[in-house]
């Protein structure tokens, strides 16, 4: 672990460490018992920060400080959930499709280059618009994990195939190991890097366009996320009545949060490339 | 440092355009500002350079009904009233409403010098009739045996069966009417009318088109050399004042405050309360309807509130259940939620409380729904009215004012927040109080509760009010929006539970127009598409009254009386919760046209949207 | 002949992806309760109060009839089939009735193109051209600061750039218009003019989010060649800096961004959508949205098969293109 720190580039240790803040407010701070931020008429309306508020409450008296930690919660599970079920997917497909070979193979990467070919975002504003009327977080979230298992597997796939050819494969077959354990004993492990890596990208890319579509006003509408917090200011004017922490906490949460998944993601990409390199 | 430099260039460019652009004082389509009118339009029209109003999918609210199209009644908004176009006066009937006469005005040009007459209004009947691609076509052909010029000012209308309001259903009564008289000249000459895109139209109207977008997001229209000749000039004698209106597409919200803000609009469609404070304090020549609190007019005739989908069975079509969700509700919360406390309150079913509605209406109903019970089921009763919502308002908002006016700003009262008698009343309704939440046959009972997101705020922020109050009351609760391609389909096959929708109305003494969707003959099992209201109440009574009403002529003092006990009818089985009525802060800004109508100027209502907009082009006037 | 099976298999993938793609868009939209007939009636009903039952019902006969809805699915999937991918004919738009849903899509098409690929275009110059210094000179402190702003401004979701910009510069300042609106009534200068101005703002949001994203690519992309053997193996022989950036790292890291640029030329309908949306932009983007909000079934998928070739063919460009100029790549 020390060892780990010292060689940790920058960007890695500030992106763990905003990361890490981001998750203790979401999966830590969360727990700490309060009003439901949702409801309306908590307390007075348009109250400036105080030590009750910390951040002041909206138009409809919901405190702005435990609307932000829920909207981060909500946001950061919406984006592990995609991001879970893209990566477990996207690994399992491109491995099938790499070791199996053959027909299964081809039709395997018809099936994935479709949905890479697929523009996403007109398609996720056709389903929320439509499914809006039923639509939940765990809906949203199968929605955008719809997309997030393409690139994945289509990655390792590739990945597998140049694996295949490697010679300490070809040993390991040798001396009678299945195929099943070799993939796990050989394979998964280089597969696992470039998926944490691939992981941390497609939380960000479903935050993003879980936020996105909010903004369209595609979002659940009771689904407090980051998102949906910046258009419900947006609806009620903030921006231009200059309610500067209802409309401004959502958007530098999500610009910090973005950041540091960002940095921590190149961070991450440039340990493992200088690890590999040594 | 390159691209330090090239920034500054950017900057330097953009700088130069920019003044070029507002150096003179001309607006982006080239026509002076201070002879150009602004006015908002809030969708893109999808079929630019269209404007035969007998196609396919033509925009009229883009400006075409507001100043080209041709009424046979116009409606005074102020007064409530419906006023002859083209028509001279009302229909002269026969006995049984079979035979109508219809004396057509004198003086009307159409725009290419031509003469409008009876021709012209009985070609555009019989064309609606001929052509089945025509909408109204195949009702034009249930409800008229014949139309036809009698002589050059006088058509003869006869109708297949008795029809008692043919200038309201043939009229302007609120927005606009889909039956426009077209010059005979023009379209008797073309082999399809319903593919004729009219792109430099011929209109009886004061304006025409000038110029319009490719794109569909502008129209600038001209007044006509001789604006005399048309409907407006020959009706009022008055001139339009501004040489150009331009109608053009403002994009979101924020966009269109910004917009306001800087003078590059003056008037626009809709905002919300707090739009209206952030421009008003930003530009002192914004301003809306009335000076001070509560701004907006109440007068829109679409009360927003909550609609239950009765056809879904129990416990939805069970008046104690929609009475305790309406007893559950704090409304003065719901008020401060949707608009600030701003809004008339029309609680009743239904009938919205416009200014005249209100007088009609709902104040010769307060001493019956004083005394109207609730039986609570445990041999309590409980009065549901409250009278006290206005004086509420008032000090908790600092307003003052004699009580006959803060009754005109309020309303004559709500219904009761008295969570104990919902609780009951639930109870009667057959649902179970556990620890755990209420149980309905013995399953956990969840209510849907619907909006339609982007549009009317009013009626999503009060749905989204209702269920934060039911969830508070203890009901569980589901929240979900939905946009208007799918609404479109759910509300009207009963698809949800409920919803904040506005099956309401109100502008005419004649109430029959706006409650015959709720004849319960017209009821189509749930998941079907009927032609009646998608809540599907299914009152006898409600429906005989209805029945009734089709057969008498509006001004028949009975009609009056069966409408008054529809409406008691109505409040005690509570088929849908009044909020407020349509509540519409419509903002002007007079820094280069003044003099619209506004409380202390009532020469019409604010209604840029529809058709009356031509009428009031002629007082608007231009700042010196 | 290795390569001739290797083009035909990659023909066959592009056309297979392509084919179910649409298929998968022609039944989405089918498959939900929403309609566009009802859609039109709910309009006709919300802006004028009520509408008389018999009217309504006469109505909605009428226009399922005109909007050629009456036919089963299948006729309707194999007719798209025939017509839409292989014409290009989409068949009437359902809201600008009769007009074809292709006409209205080449009307939006050139500026949603103009916008898009000139600002790809730039931000993949600009941004390869940072880039490269940043990583080629990577201890250099303006390197650093370059790309310190690009990793700030790059993660920042878009909406935010443009919503901040469109303040500063319309509101506030009054440069620009707010509302990117084309006025091609009064002359060609004013019609030049009004596009200019229409534009800036778009292209610098865009610019900025993308030219991020390039500078960052290719600085991880020239750094890692530049640590590479033969690169090392160059400087041991002691040629010079310029040298060496130029024709070792410059050569080996654009030719990954070459494909990379052809891939995103093909998604520049899918890049440019919330754009549009935003600042009102007349593109296929704002087109896409509408179509979807009001159930115009062939616009939606006249759009979004367009969008769908157009990806698929930069990915087969790229793939087969790639092998040719990257010696290191062998077709597989």
């Amino acid at each position: 672990m020390k060892k780990f720190w010292k060689n940790a580039n920058m960007r890695l240790k500030v992106g763990m460490f905003m990361t890490a803040f981001f998750m203790i407010l979401g999966f830590v701070v969360y727990f700490i018992p309060h009003v439901d931020p949702f409801s309306y008429n908590s307390y007075a309306n348009k109250l400036p920060p105080s030590w009750e508020n910390f951040l002041g409450t909206t138009s409809m008296g919901q405190d702005i400080f435990w609307l932000l930690i829920e909207a981060i919660h909500n946001s950061l599970a919406i984006g592990l959930i995609v991001a879970l079920i893209g990566t477990v997917l996207g690994v399992f497909v491109g491995l099938l499709a790499g070791f199996s070979g053959g027909v299964l193979d081809r039709v395997l990467m018809v099936i994935t280059d479709t949905f890479v070919v697929i523009p996403s975002l007109p398609i996720l504003i056709l389903m929320t618009s439509l499914m809006k009327g039923s639509s939940t977080v765990i809906l949203m979230a199968l929605v955008l994990a719809m997309f997030a298992w393409a690139w994945p597997s289509r990655q390792i796939r590739s990945m597998a195939l140049s694996i295949k050819e490697r010679d300490f494969i070809y040993t390991a077959k040798f001396s009678g190991e299945g195929t099943v354990q070799v993939v796990l004993t050989e394979i998964l492990p280089f597969a696992l890097t470039w998926s944490l890596s691939n992981f941390m990208n497609a939380t960000l890319a479903a935050i993003a366009s879980e936020s996105s579509l909010a903004v369209l006003g595609l979002s659940p509408a009771n689904l407090v996320s980051l998102g949906n917090m910046i258009q419900w200011a947006r609806t009620r004017n903030a921006i231009l009545a200059q309610q500067w922490f209802w409309i401004g906490s959502p958007i530098v949460a999500t610009v910090l949060l973005f950041i540091g998944l960002f940095l921590l993601i190149t961070g991450y990409n440039d340990y493992m490339s200088m690890k590999r390199g040594r | 440092m390159r691209k330090a430099l090239s920034l500054i260039l950017a900057i330097a460019m953009l700088l130069t355009m920019g003044s070029a652009a507002f150096a003179a004082e001309m607006t982006e389509v080239g026509t002076p500002r201070n002879e150009t009118l602004i006015v908002e339009t809030q969708t893109p029209t999808d079929v630019p350079g269209q404007f035969n109003s007998y196609m396919q999918g033509t925009q009229m609210g883009f400006g075409i009904h507001q100043l080209m199209s041709a009424m046979m009644w116009e409606m005074d908004t102020a007064k409530g009233e419906q006023f002859g176009e083209v028509a001279e006066g009302f229909p002269e009937s026969n006995e049984d409403f079979t035979e109508h006469i219809v004396k057509i005005r004198q003086g009307i040009k159409w725009s290419d010098g031509e003469t409008l007459d009876a021709h012209d209004v009985a070609f555009t009947f019989n064309m609606i009739k001929d052509n089945p691609g025509i909408n109204q076509s195949s009702y034009a052909n249930a409800v008229f045996a014949s139309v036809e010029a009698v002589d050059d000012y006088t058509v003869k209308f006869v109708t297949t069966e008795s029809f008692p309001r043919l200038s309201m259903r043939f009229g302007v009564t609120i927005w606009g009417n889909d039956y426009r008289i077209v010059p005979e000249h023009i379209y008797s000459a073309l082999e399809d009318v319903t593919t004729f895109k009219d792109s430099a139209p011929v209109v009886a109207g004061p304006y025409t088109v000038s110029s319009y977008d490719e794109l569909g997001k502008w129209i600038l229209y001209e007044r006509r050399e001789d604006w005399e000749n048309s409907t407006v000039g020959v009706v009022t004698g008055k001139m339009p004042q501004a040489k150009y209106i331009l109608f053009k597409v403002l994009g979101d919200d924020t966009t269109r405050q910004m917009a306001m803000i800087n003078n590059e609009i003056d008037i626009l469609c809709e905002v919300t309360p707090e739009a209206l404070e952030v421009m008003t304090s930003a530009n002192d020549k914004i301003a809306c309807w009335y000076n001070e609190f509560p701004y907006a007019t109440s007068d829109d005739p679409c009360s927003k509130g909550l609609a239950f989908s009765i056809g879904r069975g129990a416990p939805y079509d069970s008046a104690d259940f929609r009475w305790a969700i309406a007893l559950a509700l704090n409304f003065d919360e719901i008020s401060m939620n949707i608009f600030d406390g701003a809004g008339r309150a029309s609680v009743f079913p239904i009938l919205t409380a416009t200014s005249a509605m209100q007088e009609l209406y709902y104040k010769p109903l307060q001493e019956w729904v004083e005394a109207f019970e609730l039986d609570l089921g445990d041999g309590t009763t409980i009065n549901p009215f409250d009278n006290g919502y206005a004086a509420r308002m008032a000090a908790a908002l600092g307003i003052e004012g004699t009580e006959e006016e803060l009754v005109d700003m309020f309303g004559i009262g709500c219904w009761k927040y008295a969570p104990e008698a919902a609780e009951k009343l639930l109870i009667k309704a057959g649902l179970e109080k556990k620890d755990d939440g209420w149980y309905f046959d013995g399953a956990p009972f969840t209510i849907n509760m619907t909006y339609l997101a982007d549009t009317e705020a009013q009626a999503g922020r009060g749905l989204v009010a209702a269920y934060d109050q039911l969830t508070k009351f203890g009901l569980s609760c589901n929240l979900s929006s939905e946009s208007s391609a799918t609404w479109d389909t759910h509300g009207a096959t009963g698809e949800f539970e409920i919803a904040g929708y506005w099956p309401t109305g109100g502008i005419t003494k004649d109430i029959y127009s706006q409650i015959n969707g709720y004849d319960a003959d017209l009821i189509v099992p749930i998941g079907e598409r009927g032609s009646g209201q998608g809540t599907r109440w299914n009152n006898a009574e409600a429906t005989e009254i209805i029945q009734e009403l089709a057969k008498l002529s509006p001004e028949d003092e009975k009609s009056y009386e069966l409408a008054m006990d529809f409406m008691k009818i109505a409040i005690a089985d509570m088929p849908f919760i009044g909020f407020h009525s349509g509540v519409k802060f419509v903002p002007t800004n007079s820094t280069n046209w003044e003099n619209y109508p506004s409380a202390s100027n009532p020469y019409n209502g604010p209604w840029w949207w529809w058709s009356c907009f031509k009428y009031i082009t002629t007082e608007i006037s231009p700042v010196a | 002949m290795k390569f001739w099976k290797y083009f035909g298999l990659r023909v066959l993938t592009w056309a297979l992806t392509i084919l179910i793609g649409v298929t998968f868009i022609f039944f989405i939209p089918r498959m939900f309760p929403s309609d566009p007939v009802e859609n039109m009636i709910g309009q006709m009903q919300s802006r004028s109060g009520q509408m008389d039952p018999l009217e309504m019902e006469h109505l909605r006969k009428s226009l399922r009839v005109q909007f050629g809805l009456d036919g089963s699915l299948v006729e309707q999937y194999t007719s798209f089939l025939w017509k839409g991918l292989l014409h290009f004919d989409f068949g009437p738009s359902l809201l600008s009735y009769p007009e074809p849903a292709g006409d209205i899509i080449m009307l939006y098409l050139p500026y949603t193109l103009g916008l898009s690929l000139t600002t790809t275009l730039l931000a993949w110059l600009i941004g390869n051209f940072i880039g490269l210094l940043a990583g080629f000179r990577k201890n250099k402190r303006s390197s650093k600061i370059l790309e310190g702003i690009a990793i700030c401004i790059y993660p920042i979701p878009y909406f935010i750039v443009a919503l901040v910009l469109q303040i500063v510069f319309a509101f506030i300042l009054k440069w620009l218009p707010l509302q990117s609106t084309i006025y091609a009534n009064n002359g060609m200068w004013a019609y030049i003019t009004s596009i200019l101005k229409a534009s800036v703002l778009p292209a610098v949001s865009l610019l900025l989010v993308n030219t991020g994203w390039w500078i960052i690519s290719m600085k991880s992309l020239s750094s890692s060649t530049a640590e590479e053997d033969f690169v090392l193996y160059a400087r041991y022989r002691g040629l010079s800096e310029g040298k060496i950036g130029k024709s070792y790292v410059f050569r080996n890291s654009i030719l990954t961004q070459i494909t990379a640029l052809a891939m995103s030329l093909g998604g520049v309908f899918n890049g440019s959508i919330m754009t549009e949306i935003i600042f009102g932009y007349p593109g296929v983007g704002t087109l896409i949205q509408k179509a979807i909000l009001q159930s115009d079934y062939n616009m939606i998928l006249g759009c979004i098969t367009i969008s769908i070739v157009a990806i698929a063919t930069a990915t087969l460009i790229a793939d087969l293109v790639y092998p040719l100029i990257d010696p290191r790549i062998r077709y597989s």
